[in-house]
């Protein structure tokens, strides 16, 4: 009965107080409110998870993917995976769809953003029970593989035909390219 | 055995914060904007105010294309979690999604809550209200080198 009382306790224990530090050897990226994070997980299709609606293979890389947490059940979000730029982390959990898995990244809990709660940055998985660690750094290629023909200089995200088509059509600001022209003439001026 | 008091309790609050799984939604209406959701949480790019509206929209078209989650940022400040879009279960890098970055809509939908965060399947767009925070009145763009110098 002790044990029951104690995982009742814990798991009223507010999410703020977690603190999942030990064993990380995370990269700090210096955000406000990062805390290194090393945990056991599983990894879900959130949609699934959450609604009920549950493809084949975690949707296969169309939605994203969560971590539901061995020690506590939280379903933790990560929003991005361990690449600069602008890269989530779908395509580089997708590998690992309902597996268990060990992640290292850095969780972030800021108490003064609403919603800034469970929310992740993976920078290396590993399925539970195995030695070697994949870095959660696969976006760019899986992309560059998908738009042969945006291959060039400079990053993905100058390069990328979706993004481009939209700047193109309504400019960099989305007020249409008329009052681009005139933003950026008074940026640059 | 007999629930003590003192056990009644914390079997309530764990009753209370035990994840819940594929939970039944609540039905709501809500107008907000759709956000990059890293950007707004890590602070990477600035504070909240910064990370939105046209300021931030080449960020937010980045970060949509590049699988980034989008949220809803509602007028009360509450961000909402886009699950699907009309049916779009693509909220990883999906078109729905990306051609409404920075817009401001009014979703119609079900919302469902999970640890912390909220997570919104919206059934119908109902105003498309286009982007309406015009911050790059006080911000510029953000981040700077999200449009290249034309001189350059």
């Amino acid at each position: 009965m002790k044990r029951i009382i104690a995982s009742a306790l814990i798991a009223a224990s507010p999410a703020a107080a977690a603190d999942f530090s030990e064993g990380s050897t995370a990269k700090s990226w210096n955000l406000y409110a990062e805390a290194p994070a090393f945990f056991e997980a599983k990894v879900v299709d959130i949609t699934c998870e959450v609604t009920g609606d549950c493809p084949d293979n975690c949707g296969d890389g169309n939605r994203q993917l969560g971590l539901l947490r061995a020690a506590d059940g939280v379903l933790v979000f990560p929003n991005k995976n361990a690449q600069s730029g602008f890269q989530g982390a779908t395509v580089d959990l997708l590998p690992f769809c309902g597996k268990s898995v060990e992640v290292d990244g850095l969780l972030i809990e800021d108490e003064d953003i609403k919603g800034a709660s469970n929310i992740y940055q993976v920078q290396t998985i590993r399925e539970a029970g195995t030695e070697d660690w994949t870095k959660a750094n696969t976006w760019s290629k899986v992309w560059a593989a998908k738009y042969p023909e945006a291959k060039g200089k400079g990053p993905w995200f100058r390069r990328d035909p979706r993004v481009n088509a939209h700047l193109a059509e309504t400019g960099h600001f989305g007020l249409g390219l008329e009052k681009d022209a005139e933003l950026i003439k008074e940026l640059f001026e | 055995m007999k629930l003590t008091r003192h056990l009644a309790a914390p079997l309530c609050a764990l009753a209370l914060t035990a994840p819940a799984s594929a939970t039944e939604g609540e039905r709501i209406q809500i107008t907000g904007e759709i956000i990059d959701t890293w950007c707004y949480f890590s602070g990477v790019m600035g504070g909240p105010d910064a990370v939105v509206g046209s300021a931030h929209h080449t960020c937010a078209l980045w970060c949509s294309a590049g699988g980034i989650p989008v949220g809803l940022l509602g007028e009360d400040g509450e961000v909402y979690m886009v699950l699907k879009i009309e049916g779009d279960d693509q909220n990883a890098s999906g078109d729905t999604n990306l051609n409404l970055a920075s817009h401001e809509i009014t979703a119609d939908g079900m919302l469902y809550k999970r640890d912390g965060l909220n997570y919104l399947v919206v059934e119908k767009v109902v105003t498309d209200h286009g982007i309406t925070n015009l911050n790059h009145e006080d911000y510029g763009v953000v981040p700077g080198f999200a449009i290249p110098d034309p001189k350059k």
